[in-house]
């Protein structure tokens, strides 16, 4: 049998969005959700012993680990302790952590943070860096002792809000990161709004890509798209999005364009001509802004060469 | 040649005063691998007894490692041996902050020794071997960070420069340049002035806002050039061509003199892990700093450009067929302008209706980390007690255990193995450290 596998689950806990899923018909709320995320887990987890799970919440502005558990001596004892015979520790440990940690962290939402983005960065960055650890695990203390074979690890984001067009550049680096590593980004989209940063993240990385159009099946879709190891998914068909949308986001506005200006010494995208290269300070000819017209009209902080 | 000692490379007075130059060095080389240790066991023990007063400059650079190196209480090395490596690591980070103006479209011409120096098992399994295989290496981790960049093939051999790859921006073609051992067979001497010139040439047609580089991986320590090599250094400082040279064997005048007066950087490797370092030094696109950039700066100031660029749609292997615009074909597949809505079959290409640049954004988008780097993180030296338990990168604890200060104190490195960045004030661990800065290009915290 082919190597362990390692699903990373990035939440996205805004909590607009879930007030307005949990009204809209048919209804989803973020309990229930989070109950058939788990459904989910348990049989990653059961499909085999040495399988793991790790999650990630991204909340509005920052974002934060939710499992495995930060390991602080007595509270896991504790919950030893209160072991339920009847179900495998395994599931229990999960349900419990993730459980706890999602309520402190919606519980701890402040009002004034609620109209940021959530950081989907902040989230995708840890979890590339917990693969990154699984990948290169510390030496083990006996060097006698062959460390664990590496498993094939693969992100399945959850996202119900709209692209942060402002962190384009992040998330794209994330994005070739993730190709790096070999990690498949799935993108699971609950709600309609317009992702087309994410369509290009499953779309590089080959994972897939599922907009889910009848809430209520959530777990089906979870079980039938998502489950399958890499190794399985070259035998199946995986859905993916069938149009990929290769647009940008410009430097100058965080606006997604489709027909751009580009500095030809930096490669910034503008999304109307511009006198200076906000990035690289590199002036351009007065030709080429004559010959796209509207010169300087925006001007960014940019003053020279508009009066030619 | 008298037969090689593998064992044991003592440099003494009964070495034959015939010996040539090569095995001298050969020997040379050999003796700094071994001192250099990259933290194996064996030969930190091992090495006291062969060290020897030898009066060379490159020894300035070297620290005895083994004096450092302390037995735990178990009588183990592990600990110090994960150290050294820890720090290797380190030193290549602690390389400075990137200025914003670096060189995005580069055009490189690799020229390869293919003489019979490239024959010399002085690296493992030899020269010529380790060469290529490293090339390999070289050209997809290139390719991989200068996504919009070119790079074309040609060999020294014979007293000429033999061209065994065009210029390219396909990763795939210039990799089966190396594909075929058998025609690169090293052979004769090999000539710089001929090899320059013929990538000099191959250079000419390129547009002033692109950099041109000619990266030489040398092994002998001659040339055979037909004319005055030093007009050919002057035609490339013309051209603004940067030249930078690897050297398998020994620093030589001409080539120190070349890679200075072009801005370029040049390197002897001292063993195959070296080699590599030297190497893939020259991956990330250069900075423009050099008085020579300079100019080539400010020439492209005036005649800079902003260019009109389209991002297209892609359509899916299942979309009803159509017929694309550049071959008249029937397929289902391709990229939609989004000026003129016709099909074209693949990016990055000019519409052939409308005349919009087309490319794809992620291939803009690679080179974007060289922009907006994450910010170095410090070594924190000193603890105050409100410090996170865990890192912030990968949520795994800190190890408690605090390293011997002397010891780590130097090179950035931090006792506590923490490592915090300047903007957000969050700890990081060694490994994510490493993992940001290299691969990532996003600081956690910030993002």
């Amino acid at each position: 049998m082919s190597l362990p596998a390692h699903i990373s689950l990035i939440l996205d806990l805004t909590p607009v969005p879930w007030a307005a899923l949990s009204r809209a018909s048919p209804p989803l709320a973020l309990r229930s959700f989070l109950a058939q995320a788990l459904v989910f887990l348990h049989a990653h987890l059961a499909l085999r012993n040495e399988n793991s799970v790790s999650v990630f919440g991204a909340l509005p502005g920052r974002s934060v680990g939710l499992y495995p558990p930060v390991s602080r001596g007595s509270r896991d004892r504790g919950a030893e302790e209160g072991a339920d015979e009847n179900t495998f520790h395994v599931f229990q440990q999960v349900d419990e952590g993730l459980m706890r940690r999602v309520e402190e962290e919606v519980a701890g939402l402040e009002e004034v943070e609620e109209d940021a983005p959530p950081a989907l960065v902040g989230a995708l960055t840890k979890s590339l860096c917990y693969i990154n650890r699984l990948a290169n695990p510390p030496p083990p203390l006996n060097p006698t002792d062959a460390p664990p074979p590496a498993p094939h690890a693969r992100i399945v984001l959850f996202s119900v809000s709209p692209d942060a067009s402002v962190a384009y550049i992040p998330f794209m680096n994330c994005i070739f990161s993730a190709q790096k590593l070999k990690v498949p980004i799935d993108v699971c989209k609950i709600d309609d709004s317009e992702v087309i940063f994410l369509h290009q993240a499953s779309d590089l990385t080959g994972g897939a890509f599922v907009h889910v159009d009848q809430r209520e099946a959530l777990l089906q879709y979870l079980s039938m798209c998502f489950l399958s190891e890499t190794e399985t998914r070259k035998t199946l068909a995986v859905p993916t999005q069938d149009k990929v949308d290769f647009r940008a986001a410009c430097f100058c506005h965080k606006e997604i364009v489709d027909i751009g200006y580009v500095c030809s010494v930096c490669l910034s995208i503008f999304c109307k001509p511009v006198a200076q290269c906000s990035t690289c300070h590199t002036n351009f000819s007065p030709d080429t802004l004559v010959r796209f017209g509207g010169v300087g009209m925006n001007g960014h902080g940019a003053s020279n060469g508009t009066t030619a | 040649m008298p037969p090689r000692r593998d064992a044991d490379f003592i440099v003494t007075d009964e070495s034959d005063p015939e010996e040539d130059i090569l095995d001298e060095d050969y020997v040379v080389s050999r003796a700094a691998r071994a001192r250099k240790g990259k933290g194996k066991e064996k030969e930190l023990a091992g090495e006291s007894r062969k060290a020897q007063e030898q009066a060379y400059a490159w020894e300035a650079s070297y620290k005895r490692s083994w004096d450092t190196v302390q037995e735990d209480e178990a009588g183990s090395l592990q600990a110090a041996v994960q150290d050294l490596v820890a720090r290797s690591k380190r030193r290549r980070l602690l390389g400075g902050n990137a200025p914003i103006r670096r060189t995005i479209i580069r055009h490189m011409m690799l020229l390869m020794d293919l003489s019979t120096a490239m024959l010399d098992r002085d690296m493992r399994p030899s020269r010529f071997d380790l060469t290529l295989s490293y090339a390999r290496e070289f050209v997809s981790e290139w390719f991989d960070q200068n996504p919009l960049g070119q790079m074309g093939v040609v060999g020294m051999r014979n007293g000429v420069g033999e061209r065994i790859g065009e210029i390219s921006g396909n990763p795939q073609e210039v990799q089966k340049c190396f594909a075929e051992k058998a025609k690169l067979e090293p052979a004769g001497e090999p000539s710089l002035q001929n090899s320059i010139e013929m990538a000099r040439a191959s250079m000419s047609h390129l547009p002033t806002h692109s950099s041109r580089e000619i990266l030489i991986i040398f092994g002998s320590l001659t040339t055979v050039d037909p004319g005055n090599i030093h007009d050919t250094v002057d035609a490339c400082v013309r051209d603004q061509i940067r030249i930078s040279i690897v050297s398998l064997s020994a620093e030589m005048k001409i080539c120190r003199d070349m890679c200075e007066r072009t801005g370029g950087v040049f390197g002897v490797a001292l063993n195959e892990g070296h080699y590599k370092d030297l190497l893939f030094e020259l991956v990330p696109p250069p900075a423009e700093k050099s008085s020579v950039s300079r100019l080539a700066a400010q020439a492209a100031a005036n005649e800079s450009e902003l260019m009109q660029m389209g991002f297209p749609t892609r359509l899916p292997i299942t979309s009803p067929p159509s017929l694309c615009v550049c071959h008249s074909r029937l397929r289902s597949e391709g990229y939609i302008c989004p000026r003129c809505n016709s099909k074209v079959c693949d990016v990055p290409t000019d519409c052939d209706i409308c005349g919009l640049m087309i490319v794809s954004s992620p291939h803009l988008a690679r080179s974007y980390h060289h922009l907006f780097p994450a910010p170095a993180y410090r070594a924190v030296t000193e603890l105050d007690g409100s410090e996170a338990p865990t890192c912030h990168g990968c949520s795994l604890p800190f190890s408690t255990a605090t390293r011997d200060r002397n010891v780590v104190s130097e090179e950035g490195m931090s006792p506590f193995g923490r490592y915090r960045c300047p903007k957000c004030k969050h700890d990081f661990d060694a490994e994510c450290d490493l993992f940001v800065h290299d691969v990532l290009h996003v600081c956690p915290g910030c993002g």
